[in-house]
């Protein structure tokens, strides 16, 4: 049986041009994409774990250094479109400080560092597609260089799936953020339920961190059998 | 159970260093290795800096299973929109001229875009299916030197692709 990937849908993926984004029109193609058949060159994928190993799953201290904000943890489940879980899965996750400030030189933000913070994490899913991401929640940050659009907490998340074409590179945002109403990069998705999918589900806990839980669904499907 | 693909977001300009750093070479120390540069520019041809670029391709013989040679690699552009890559020349693959998959990340790019390299104006299906495909064919600029430009958007725009 083989494997394939269907082409995105324009009601569940951005399109490109976003009015309320100016630099979607400085880098998006003026001309249209170009459309090609799948061969194993794109439907083969990187083990990239042999590459790319784990990286700390906890941003939220070491040791004693802890850093300031709510303790969250994030429990993420990669799967396919069967609904397949992956195991194995390599998951990037990043994302700002409590306060709205990145650690990276190009972050200029006017907000201060947390110097007990650590923005990166790299994980390796278990055996039902699971990583857990324990951190505290980011904060809302300005966009720079467009006049007051805030940013609402949120995520990075990347993802490898099974084929070149199943890279997944997106967002994670939270429940009940009153910038999510506003913000461009979330409203580029025209579905408000695939909108809404792009938005953690706060569970129960009682433990000392807020959970939240969230599906990452990379690209790709078993092919259906051919009916005679 | 069908499940619809998460939507793709923008990977924002703070995408971090760490992430990158020495994940641009994949010859590790191999004989024929080369190496690819290139620049990248949007609109007007300003570089970008921190553009993240990731690749995917078969190994010398074609293989794109090779358990010695991931065939994958990621690097970030400088503050003059320039990266690199050492690895191997890909081998002809089953129906499939010599080449690199291409897939470009940034902020202001509300999802990946897609291109490939050739190395030479050679019958591949996916070359012939684009118009300006001299945009796609790497300069050669010595023996084991490859020059690629990618140009995102405006006068010799980079083909990309859909899929």
């Amino acid at each position: 049986m083989a494997f394939q990937i269907e082409r995105r849908d324009p009601l569940t993926q951005a399109q490109g041009v976003e009015a309320g984004y100016a630099q979607t029109a400085r880098r998006w193609p003026a001309q249209p994409l170009a459309r090609r058949s799948h061969s194993v060159a794109e439907l083969s994928g990187p083990q990239v774990g042999r590459r790319l190993g784990e990286i700390r799953g906890d941003l939220a201290g070491y040791g004693e250094r802890r850093a300031l904000g709510q303790l969250i943890r994030v429990r993420v489940r990669v799967l396919d479109e069967d609904g397949a879980p992956l195991p194995g899965a390599v998951v990037e996750a990043w994302h700002c400080n409590a306060a709205g400030k990145y650690i990276h030189p190009n972050d200029t933000h006017d907000a201060p560092v947390d110097p007990n913070f650590y923005g990166a994490a790299r994980m390796v899913a278990g055996d039902s597609g699971l990583v857990e991401l324990r951190t505290v929640k980011p904060g809302a940050y300005p966009v720079p260089d467009t006049g007051g659009w805030w940013r609402p907490p949120h995520v990075h998340f990347s993802v490898w799936g099974r084929a070149w074409l199943s890279r997944l590179v997106t967002q994670m945002f939270f429940p009940g953020e009153p910038l999510n109403e506003s913000d461009a990069i979330l409203n580029a998705i025209r579905d408000r339920a695939a909108r809404e999918r792009c938005i953690a589900r706060l569970a129960p806990s009682r433990s000392s961190e807020l959970v939240y839980e969230y599906q990452l669904v990379v690209r790709g499907r078993k092919a259906n059998p051919a009916i005679p | 159970m069908k499940l619809i693909p998460t939507a793709e977001m923008t990977l924002g300009p703070f995408f971090p260093r760490e992430f990158a750093e020495g994940a641009n070479d994949l010859a590790a120390g191999a004989g024929n290795a080369i190496e690819i540069t290139g620049q990248v520019t949007e609109l007007d041809g300003k570089p970008l800096d921190n553009l993240v670029l990731e690749i995917w391709q078969a190994d010398a013989a074609g293989r794109f299973d090779n358990p010695d040679f991931v065939g994958w690699g990621r690097a970030a552009t400088d503050a003059e929109g320039v990266f690199s890559f050492k690895t191997v020349k890909p081998g002809a693959c089953a129906g499939r001229a010599p080449h690199i998959n291409f897939l470009l990340l940034y902020s202001g790019l509300m999802r990946q875009l897609q291109t490939v390299m050739f190395f030479d104006d050679a019958a591949d299906p996916v070359l012939a299916c684009v118009e300006r495909k001299e945009r796609l064919i790497a300069k050669r600029e010595a023996p084991n030197r490859y020059r690629f430009d990618i140009r995102l958007r405006g006068g010799e725009e980079t083909p990309f692709f859909d899929d």
